[in-house]
């Protein structure tokens, strides 16, 4: 198995897609942090993957704050003795309330980039210098299609995630002399809570697809856009992050990879 | 990952990298048909396959030659079964001579697009239509980070690996919905029999590498132009087609992944 005796932190793994990362990671034998907000989800996930026989651990953190993701680097070497995998997953879509709201307020700009953007960079900031140190590390982000390509209507969230996968870039450049990968998926369409505030945005905001329950919203999109005609699935994503954060792809850094059926091409 | 009872095609399976890639796919439990226009050293790599899976064949394909690919599909399917995974990986970087010259002849550039690309749309084809009658299948195809941005040297190698990008992204879209997945892989620099024959042609044709012998302008393009400071090697590309191949991958098609320590970053 791939990560045996291997440590990850995911970060929002409490639900939707990070949960995804964090089962699958267990599933190949990895001890597994969820990072997160949210402690009643995140204790459920690790209650899920200590029953599938790995090592979980809660560490309640805002991805916001350095301070708090320093916590969660320090936490993880008390309880594991050591970091091997950071998942930087947590993300929003907007403030809250945006889902009421048809043009973006500056919070929502505010609230995308803070933990879209800044989560990635304090997480990585917290941890680059221990594996730095200690000569091994794997770092994955998840951005998102949307940040592929600028579209209307949800410019906050698009533009936070064409940011993720450039500042991907940056520190990959940054620490491939020491040997550490860093790299990003970008997921196309998953059912998971995020997806169906979006639906509700869409919905309240009167785009055409009023009517529509937000899972009919969530379907009809994906057989618009998608090639290989079905969602995808936060297996999908922790498929995708197993590979990357593995020593198969150790020749693999400053890249983003499409789990989209086909949305867009790279 | 477990590949049993498929069964797998690998073009310029004899030598380098693809040579690699039957080894892993057999590795994993998969029957490989090797088919290369050399005959001596396909048979000798599918003795080492057999060693690995139990069960390999050889067809002496050309790839360019329309009736060799419809016979090689008839071949394998005789030998091993109907396919369920297609690797396009035979390519040239030139027409007789090319290592020594400091332009690209009109040869150079026919043959190029010849075997890299028309070969690999001839393959294809021949093998589609099993793929559709299965509702699955997959292909990899060996592209390079030469296609992904214009370089002082072989533009008629570079344009024929920005054309396998391209007709991997125009392929996928077309294959999708029949269920079969499509994607690139873009490897950097390899120490395999291509590069030394690349390593003449850089020493002949550019003042900063003059003099040197082939493994020296190797390392030191991998000391100018690679983040991690490191070679790639076949098994690393051998290990991501691993990952395409597999049913982790089963949502990602019409993608190009860049295997090249942060050559490129995309
Ligand atoms: N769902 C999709 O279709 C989709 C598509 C592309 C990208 N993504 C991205 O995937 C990631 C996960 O999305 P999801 O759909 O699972 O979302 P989600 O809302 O279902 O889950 C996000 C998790 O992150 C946590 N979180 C939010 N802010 C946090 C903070 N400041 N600190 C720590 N944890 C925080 C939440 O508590 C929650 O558990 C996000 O980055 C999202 O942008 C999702
Ligand atoms: N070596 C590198 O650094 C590098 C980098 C990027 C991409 N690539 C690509 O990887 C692939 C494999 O390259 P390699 O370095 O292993 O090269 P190689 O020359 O070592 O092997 C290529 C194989 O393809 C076979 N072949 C050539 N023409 C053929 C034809 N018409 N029909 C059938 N088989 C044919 C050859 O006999 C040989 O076995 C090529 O597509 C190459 O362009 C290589």
């Amino acid at each position: 198995m791939d990560f045996e005796d291997k440590t990850a932190i995911v970060t929002g793994g409490a639900k939707g897609i990070g949960r995804g990362i964090a089962l699958e990671l267990a599933r190949r034998g990895s001890n597994v942090v969820i990072a997160d907000l949210d402690e009643e989800a995140a204790r459920e996930v690790v209650a899920e993957i200590k029953s599938g026989g790995s090592q979980s651990y809660y560490c309640e953190t805002d991805v916001t704050q350095q301070w708090s993701t320093d916590d969660m680097i320090e936490v993880t070497i008390e309880e594991f003795g050591h970091v091997d995998v950071l998942v930087n997953n947590a993300g929003v879509g907007g403030a809250s309330g945006f889902t009421t709201r048809k043009t973006p307020s500056v919070e929502d700009w505010q609230a995308t980039f803070d933990v879209n953007v800044y989560g990635i960079v304090n997480g990585t900031q917290s941890v680059e210098s221990y594996m730095v140190e200690r000569g091994y590390g794997k770092i994955v982000n998840i951005a998102s299609v949307a940040g592929r390509g600028g579209r209307p209507g949800f410019a906050t969230y698009a533009a936070s995630k064409a940011a993720a996968i450039n500042v991907s870039q940056a520190w990959a450049f940054k620490l491939a002399p020491h040997g550490i990968n860093v790299n990003t998926v970008c997921p196309g369409l998953i059912w998971t809570p995020l997806w169906e505030s979006i639906a509700e945005r869409r919905k309240s905001t009167g785009q055409p697809s009023t009517g529509l329950t937000p899972r009919q919203i969530f379907q009809q999109t994906v057989s618009e856009l998608v090639p290989l005609g079905r969602e995808q699935t936060a297996d999908d994503v922790g498929n995708a992050v197993a590979f990357l954060a593995s020593d198969r792809a150790s020749s693999i850094t400053g890249q983003a990879l499409n789990v989209d059926g086909g949305i867009r091409q790279n | 990952m477990n590949f049993k009872g498929q069964v797998a095609v690998v073009t310029g399976g004899a030598t380098g990298i693809g040579r690699a890639i039957a080894l892993k796919l057999a590795d994993k439990g998969a029957s490989v048909m090797i088919a290369d226009i050399n005959e001596e050293a396909a048979a000798q790599t599918a003795a080492e396959v057999k060693e690995v899976s139990g069960k390999s064949a050889v067809f002496v394909t050309d790839v360019t030659d329309l009736e060799a690919c419809n016979g090689l599909v008839e071949a394998t399917t005789e030998l091993l079964g109907a396919v369920d995974i297609l690797v396009n990986n035979a390519g040239i970087a030139g027409s007789a001579g090319w290592q020594t010259r400091s332009y690209s002849t009109e040869e150079d550039w026919k043959q190029t697009y010849q075997v890299n690309v028309i070969g690999m749309s001839n393959i294809t084809a021949a093998f589609q239509p099993q793929m559709i009658k299965k509702r699955s299948g997959r292909i990899v195809n060996i592209a390079s980070i030469a296609g992904r941005e214009g370089r002082p040297s072989l533009p008629h190698y570079s344009a024929s690996k920005a054309a396998v990008i391209s007709l991997t992204q125009s392929i996928a879209l077309e294959l999708a919905r029949f269920n079969i997945t499509m994607n690139a892989i873009c490897p950097g620099l390899l120490w395999t029999p291509m590069w030394e024959q690349i390593g003449d042609r850089y020493a002949y044709d550019m003042p900063a590498y003059e003099g040197m012998n082939p493994r020296e302008v190797f390392d030191a393009m991998i000391a100018e132009k690679i983040p991690m400071q490191k070679e790639q090697t076949p098994e690393d590309i051998a290990d991501t087609v691993a990952f395409f191949v597999s049913d982790d991958a089963k949502n990602i098609t019409g993608q190009a992944l860049n295997v090249d320590g942060g050559f490129f970053m995309r």
